[in-house]
Order: C-alpha cells, then sequence, then structure tokens
C-alpha cells in the first residue's frame, strides 16, 4: 500500500482530538482544515471570501463565504461541494422561522435540504434507496455542514443559547435529492419556477420525520387518507394551523399520478381532508384558540373557533409542499412537519462554469 | 513547520451593542430608593400567560409598593430583541421596567437583551425568564457585554398555568422584582 503508508495516522488523531478540545465538534470527529484546503474550497465559488452569506441579529453573528468553507470542509465536505453548502445555507436563511428564534428553539428542529438537477448525479446525491440517509457523503457531508455553521459561526451551542428539550434524531442531517428520474411530477425547483435543469437546493426547518407505510391498497383515496390520518395528529398541533409536506415514494407517487392526481390535486386534497374535529381538539386540550393563533384547553367548548365541527389546519398549498425521493421498492413515504412555513423559494447552486467566468 | 489548524469560529468577536451609541451593555441604570410613585412599564412577548403575569406584577407595585401607574406594551416578535422605537417609548414615558416571560430558547434570550438595552438607555428593568432557561439568559447577558446580568425566575412551567397559578406566581416573583428594582439598603 505505498499509497495509505505514506499518511500518519497518530498525527491526524492529534489534529482531530485538538478540534475536539476548540468545543467546534458536534460530537463526531471532524475534518482539520489548513489553508491549502480551504482555498480549494474558496476557488470553487466566485463569491469573496469576506462576502457575508447569513446573519442572526439576536446574537450579533454573521456568516462569510470563508466561514462557511471551513464549516463544510470540516464537516467532511469534498470541495466541489461547496457551492451546493453555500446554497443550502442561503435557501434556508430564506426560512423565516431560521432568521428568528429556530435555531434556538426548544423544539430543536432540523433543516430539510432538497437538491434538485444535475448537480445530484455530478456529486454523487443519493435520491434513490435510503434518501434520508446514512451512507452518502455529499448528503451527510452538506447537511452537517449547516450545523456547524450554526455552531461555530452564531455560536448556538446545545443547552447555551441552544435549549433543545429533547432535539430530534437526523437534526444536521437531513438532506435528500429529489428522485427527478422516477417522479411523475415535476421537480420541486421547477414548481417553484426554476427553469429545467437548474441545479438548485431548497430548505426549510422541521420538527420531525414520520413515515407511512401503505402497500395495503391501490386505492388513491385510501392511500390519502392514511397521510391525512398522520399529518392531523394533534400531538403537532401546537398553532390554529400547521404546515406539513411529503416526501412520496416513487411507489406512492406513480399511483397518484397514474390516478390522474397532479401534485396540485395532492395538495388541495390534504388541505381538505386533513385537520380534526372540535371534540377532538377538545380532548387534547387544543380546542381553543388564541389571539396570536396558539392552541390551548378552553374552558368550554367551541370557544375560538368557528362551530363545533371539522376544523382544518393546512390553509394554503404553501403550507403542504411535495417532492418524491426513495426508492421503488416498496410504498413507503414520509411526512416531514415544517417548523415555521417553507419560504418556497428554491436557491441556484452556482456552476464551476459560472465560477470560472467570475474568476477569468 | 506545518500548516495552522484554522478556527471555524471567526472568533469571538466584540460584544453585541447594546447602547444607542453602539457601545456595549453592561452599566446598570441608576436605582431608586424605592417605587412610591413610579411610572411602571411592562414589556409583553406575547409568550402563553405573559400578558396576565406581567399586568398582576403591575398591579401589585402599584397596589403594595405605591408605584403611580402602569403602561403595558406588547412586543411581536418573541425571537427578537424589541426595537428601538418600543424601547424609546418604555424609556420614556416609564421610571421602571418589567420584561418577559423569557419561557422559550430564543425569547429567554431576548427578554434579557431587552433588559439590558433598557439599562443602557438609563431605565432600571426586571427581566422575568423561567428557571429553565437560566443557561441561554446567562449566554446572551454575556454577549450583550453584561456578563453576570441578574434577573428574576419563576418555576417552570408557565405556560399551562391557570390564571389563578399565573397569579400566585406573580405574587412570588414580587419581591425579586422589587430587589431588582430598588437600590439595595445601606446602599449609596
Amino acid at each position: 500500500m505505498p499509497g495509505s503508508a505514506r499518511l500518519d495516522p497518530d498525527l491526524a488523531q492529534l489534529a482531530i482530538e485538538h478540534c475536539y478540545e476548540q468545543d467546534w465538534s458536534d460530537g463526531l470527529p471532524l475534518v482539520p482544515v489548513s489553508q491549502p484546503l480551504l482555498d480549494r474550497f474558496l476557488a470553487q465559488s466566485s463569491r469573496g471570501p469576506q462576502e457575508i452569506i447569513g446573519s442572526l441579529e439576536q446574537v450579533g453573528r454573521e456568516c462569510t463565504v470563508e466561514l462557511a468553507a471551513i464549516n463544510a470542509a470540516m464537516a467532511g465536505c469534498r470541495p466541489e461541494y461547496f457551492p451546493v453548502v453555500l446554497a443550502a445555507f442561503e435557501a434556508l436563511m430564506l426560512d423565516r422561522a431560521a432568521r428568528g428564534g429556530g435555531f434556538q428553539s426548544t423544539s430543536g428542529p432540523a433543516p430539510l435540504i432538497v437538491v434538485n438537477g444535475p448537480v445530484r448525479g455530478e456529486l454523487g446525491f443519493n435520491a434513490a434507496g435510503g434518501a434520508f440517509g446514512p451512507g452518502f457523503r455529499a448528503n451527510a457531508t452538506v447537511a452537517r455542514s449547516v450545523g456547524l455553521i450554526v455552531r461555530n459561526v452564531f455560536g448556538i451551542k446545545p443547552q447555551v443559547l441552544e435549549q433543545a428539550t429533547q432535539g430530534l434524531p437526523g437534526r444536521w442531517s437531513i438532506c435528500i435529492a429529489e428522485n427527478e428520474e422516477e417522479s411523475p411530477w415535476e421537480p420541486l425547483a421547477a414548481e417553484a419556477g426554476l427553469p429545467a435543469g437548474t441545479s438548485a437546493v431548497s430548505a426549510t426547518l422541521l420538527r420531525t420525520c414520520e413515515f407511512v407505510d401503505n402497500r395495503h391498497t391501490q386505492d388513491p383515496q385510501q392511500v390519502l387518507w392514511d397521510f391525512a390520518d398522520t399529518i392531523s395528529r394533534t400531538g403537532a398541533l401546537i398553532f390554529k394551523e400547521t404546515s406539513c409536506g411529503v416526501v412520496f415514494c416513487p411507489e406512492h407517487a406513480q399511483l397518484l399520478a397514474g390516478a390522474g392526481f397532479t401534485k396540485n390535486d395532492v395538495k388541495d386534497w390534504l388541505i381538505e381532508h386533513c385537520g380534526r374535529t372540535q371534540a377532538e381538539l377538545r380532548r387534547a386540550g387544543k380546542d381553543g384558540v388564541s389571539e396570536n393563533h396558539v392552541r390551548f384547553a378552553a374552558d368550554e367548548p367551541g370557544v375560538g373557533e368557528s362551530g363545533g365541527g371539522f376544523t382544518r389546519i393546512l390553509p394554503s398549498r404553501q403550507h403542504v409542499p411535495v417532492m418524491v425521493a426513495g426508492a421503488r421498492n416498496a410504498a413507503i413515504s414520509m411526512v416531514v412537519r415544517v417548523f415555521g412555513l417553507w419560504s418556497g423559494t428554491p436557491v441556484a447552486v452556482e456552476t464551476r462554469a459560472d465560477a470560472a467566468a467570475a474568476a477569468s | 513547520m506545518p500548516n495552522a489548524i484554522l478556527d471555524p469560529t471567526g472568533g469571538a468577536g466584540p460584544a453585541l451593542a447594546s447602547a444607542p451609541d453602539g457601545a456595549p451593555g453592561g452599566a446598570l441604570a441608576p436605582r431608586r430608593a424605592d417605587l412610591a410613585g413610579a411610572r411602571v412599564g411592562l414589556l409583553v412577548n406575547t409568550k402563553q400567560n405573559a400578558d396576565l403575569f406581567l399586568a398582576e406584577v403591575g398591579r401589585l407595585l402599584v397596589e403594595r409598593h405605591g408605584a403611580a401607574s402602569v403602561l403595558a406594551r406588547t412586543k411581536v416578535n418573541f425571537a427578537q430583541p424589541a426595537p428601538e422605537d418600543l424601547l424609546k417609548e418604555l424609556t420614556t414615558e416609564c421610571d421602571v421596567v418589567i420584561t418577559g416571560i423569557g419561557d422559550c430558547g430564543s425569547c429567554s434570550a431576548s427578554a434579557v437583551t431587552d433588559g439590558v438595552l433598557l439599562e443602557c438607555r438609563g431605565t432600571p428593568a426586571a427581566v422575568i425568564c423561567s428557571d429553565a432557561f437560566r443557561g441561554s439568559a446567562d449566554a446572551i447577558a454575556g454577549l450583550r457585554g453584561a456578563p453576570g446580568y441578574r434577573y428574576a425566575t419563576t418555576p417552570h412551567p408557565v405556560a399551562v398555568l391557570n390564571p389563578d397559578q399565573v397569579r400566585d406566581r406573580a405574587a412570588a416573583v414580587l419581591p425579586d422584582v422589587v430587589a431588582l428594582l430598588v437600590a439595595a439598603a445601606g446602599a449609596s
């Protein structure tokens, strides 16, 4: 092994331990970053190292391109992933909840990062089996980069400025590529208005992901009712209304499309059918709605709601993002419970040609 | 000579601006000897039960400590510091201000920030946080240039309390609020 024989594991271990001692780590080993590695990351983008790509007013911190690059390198990214990290971070900061108190929240929300376009294949983002991970370097390290930026650049660390009660499995590790090839519908980025074939990243904060396993029927209404049950559970209902998306597996998506459902038809069906009766909400102590739209246990039935009947909880199509990922080997999909509201705006990934043109 | 390992934090950074001139916080506003005749401001952050909690504190300051009046204001975004125009109104119209309830990750930090901002503008403040959020409250005080900034705590939880329980909590925290707002006995 002429290659690995020249590598020094003992020196590598010392550098990794140094990073732990500085309190930079999310708990897992970091790649120690040197100036030559940083330079390879910065060369992937036309943006200047000191350009500010996001700020958090309440903690007085700003993230520059250079700091994002150091954290992306520490997370284990290859340099060529860096434009995707920049797009992912920018997309996440379009989410109002991320700019507000999301990263400090007791709910400990996780970014959901969705990659569209040719960059998926070029950089090896997994869109198929095991889309939610783990096992794929591009998906895992891009998501981890965002977590390290929040920790190190914004200075929001667990049990200090970050007050997650329990956090959630998958925080800083959810980066999926959309399975555009097996989706019957247009990709998320195209739906949001970007030209077909554009590489782009969308992002929002999630409270959690919950599977819906329905390999039991070919009836699209029955399948959608199964989704409606998970989406409508009272435990997730904090406010008068909520936002909840679905990452359909190819089999569910194709079943619905085959029955004539467009993406918007699916959203409209869920808007119409997701919700609870006032009695069910009352049973869970969530039948009242305050002036600032927070649910509470009302003293009397019917307070704060119109009538005693069925209450819908998804107010618009923007509250029901729909995309497709995973293998076509089973009818298992994921309900993704949005923390605030997805901005609906994907961010285009700068291409190598863009960066080269800017550099020349 | 090996390459240095690069720092991903950008350094600790300067303390956040707290005073109107851009300076960090840290100095407490001058304290009154007592609250007799004081105009009390309430900075309500919209968290569940914050309005009733602070209103009851205000009422008790009038009833038991001779405060002259109570002015309640609400900040719309609980995760962010209060906007400058709201701070200006409170510091102009009030002699002391109560802020809270710091009852979540972001709002505990921003409630303490509001306290530091008010102090820098010359108005004594008493911040009330749930005792589950001391970590966040203490950290932001340091970032705002006021390490060790003192605030009052009420036991967690607050959001689920009924109105009578909220009033009991307000009465329980009242001595700490008064102690934060007036000069210590014997102090010059």
